[in-house]
């Protein structure tokens, strides 16, 4: 019974409660319900099926058609942790992600504030490329990218990876929105009292604006950490290889078993797994925002 | 201009000059504020997008451009073999994902929106693939679509008595699966754009629709559909513009094969540049992509305003 009560709390959509007195829409709805079990199993079996494979052997890999692993043994983990010098890698993508995060803040964030808040002279010109480069589609420009930075002699240094992501249009964007929404006499107030701009930034502005800060923040540590065709270009052969950049040179490189690779596989999801568990609904609802708005 | 204009400045700026000196300062501080954002969104975005157009007119040598050569890449490009074949294959990638990716997410969000129980848990796995980073996804699915008996779906067909199939090997299964692949990864993030959309429908329209008489499919088909109509259209021209770029997928899943059956403009962009190093080839062909997506772009809007006029 309870199954059918519950829609009493339904607020959207088509079904609503004073329809689960018709027979055929109880059926549906059970039916509706099954349908998601389906959908959110093809959506996470890949996932399961990866982890419970890092666990195999080699040869129970190729030989075995069972899913479960024969035991849970960490110990194969290890070996390709240590093997493959997976920590490093993870070393090496923190300080890419750390740096980038904080570029993608600072840089977007007061490009945001001049263009939202301060407004001076000229600055919807400005907005205006930012608009423009949004629909100009950012593969388009790499090849030059890779040269400019080769110029530059910036090859295999994590300076272009972490500026890189300072100059992101949707998150400008994300940032103008909230700022706008502020209330201007915090920032009128702050002014009379002789803040200077960048005081304001820093002490009134970036302190309320917790919720866009998190969510700029989360988008920017998964950006960071699954980049990998500049980091790629930039860093491949340096010493300095990120986790994604050694997945992708699994591409080509034959000396490891397909039981490593799942094993990387497995340690390249586990940092952004770990940050969705606990920014779950900041992640979730930004996504929605971002998309109705953009 | 230098006549004319110091008459009127001096007329608007007299009783005000010191407020527009103050004005003048904060605008230069402010400007100053956002030059170190500007800079960058110069070197990583602005510029190569300059330099991309103005190499593909020239012959280069190594990284430095030796003489203006007129549309010659351009034309090397599309009498390129491969080209014949990344042209049609890219169209295919965009059709298919209009085929598969376009309404999954739409259906998702529908079903689950039309759900109470386990909601959280549904809206978190399907959103779940949004989260493995791309190269890692790739590789998971390569596996899953390995031919021979040791893909995963090929274990799983053999569990219910069905022969193995061949997968991506099969070169006119390649680009739907790739699809497939791409739709399995992002779908997620879609349905809760959608879902979002939904919930935000005014629940007075269902209720006028109810007192009418309209049962939960009507509802569906009259209300909920209607009203997600143009955001859908933005999802569509994204996922096309997305798409039309698709340069991972075929280069981790098939490196663009069989026999470059799955090879995308893209991909061949990455060929020229990193591993043939014909950089103003690779530089031309971006610029004919980039255009193709502007017209994209353009046709777009123009139907979007349309029809909203109507």
């Amino acid at each position: 019974m309870s199954f059918f009560t519950k829609y009493r709390d339904k607020a959207d959509g088509s079904i609503r409660h004073y329809d689960m007195h018709t027979p055929g829409v109880r059926v549906a709805a059970v039916i509706i319900f099954i349908a998601c079990l389906v959908i959110v199993t093809i959506a996470l079996f890949p996932v399961f099926w990866v982890f419970l494979s890092s666990f195999k052997t080699i040869a129970e890999f190729r030989n075995s058609n069972r899913i479960l692993p024969l035991a849970f043994d960490w110990s194969g983990w290890a070996e390709t942790w240590n093997n493959l010098k997976f920590g490093t890698n993870y070393i090496n993508s923190f300080v890419s992600v750390g740096g980038g995060v904080v570029c993608a803040v600072l840089f977007n964030g007061l490009l945001a504030y001049v263009l939202g808040v301060l407004r001076p002279r000229g600055s919807k010109v400005v907005f205006m490329l930012v608009m423009w480069s949004m629909l100009i589609p950012p593969t388009t420009s790499f090849v030059a990218l890779f040269l400019n930075i080769q110029r530059v002699g910036l090859t295999g240094s994590f300076i272009p990876l972490w500026l890189s992501m300072g100059a992101n249009a949707f998150w400008v964007i994300l940032f103008k929105e909230f700022f706008e929404s502020l209330p201007r006499d915090y920032i009128e107030a702050a002014e009379l009292d002789g803040c200077s701009s960048l005081g304001i930034f820093t002490r009134i502005v970036l302190p309320l604006s917790k919720p866009i800060l998190i969510v700029v923040a989360i988008f920017a540590v998964t950006a960071a950490w699954s980049d990998f065709l500049l980091p790629f270009l930039v860093l491949n052969g340096s010493g300095k290889e990120t986790v994604m950049v050694k997945l992708f040179s699994f591409r080509t490189n034959i000396r490891c078993t397909d039981v490593d690779i799942l094993r990387a596989v497995v340690f390249a999801i586990i940092p952004p797994a770990i940050i969705f568990a606990l920014f779950q609904k900041q992640i979730t609802d930004g996504v929605a925002a971002g998309g109705i708005k953009g | 201009m230098a006549h004319s204009t110091p008459n009127t400045l001096r007329k608007t700026r007299t009783p005000k000059s010191k407020i527009s000196r103050v004005s003048r300062k904060k605008d230069l501080a402010a400007w100053l504020l956002m030059l170190p954002s500007l800079a960058l969104f110069a070197f990583f975005v602005w510029e190569p997008l300059l330099e991309t157009v103005h190499m593909s007119f020239y012959k280069v040598k190594g990284v430095t451009l030796e003489n203006f050569v007129g549309l010659k890449n351009y034309l090397t490009v599309l009498k390129h073999p491969v080209f014949a074949k990344a042209l049609p294959n890219t169209i295919m990638y965009t059709v298919w994902s209009l085929v598969i990716g376009f309404f999954v997410p739409i259906l998702i969000a529908a079903l689950i929106t039309e759900t109470v129980h386990l909601k959280g848990l549904f809206r978190v796995g399907v959103y779940f693939p949004n989260i493995i980073p791309g190269i890692a996804a790739l590789l998971i699915l390569t596996y899953f679509f390995g031919s021979g008996d040791t893909g995963v779906l090929n274990i799983l067909l053999n569990k219910i008595g069905l022969g193995p199939l061949p997968w991506l090997t099969n070169a006119r299964w390649t680009i739907p699966l790739i699809v497939l692949a791409m739709t399995w990864k992002s779908a997620g993030s879609t349905a809760l754009i959608y879902m979002a959309g939904i919930a935000g429908i005014n629940p007075e329209m269902y209720e006028a629709a109810t007192l009418d008489g309209a049962n939960p499919l009507q509802r569906f088909f009259f209300i909920t559909l209607p009203c997600i109509f143009n955001l859908g259209k933005t999802m569509l021209i994204m996922q096309i513009i997305a798409v039309f770029q698709i340069l991972y997928e075929p280069l981790m899943m098939t490196n663009g094969g069989p026999n470059n059956a799955s090879i995308s403009l893209m991909q061949l962009v990455y060929r020229f540049a990193f591993e043939e190093y014909k950089y103003a080839q690779a530089a031309a062909l971006s610029v004919m992509i980039c255009l193709i997506l502007i017209v994209l772009t353009a046709v777009y809007f123009k139907v979007a305003k349309t029809t909203d006029n109507e």
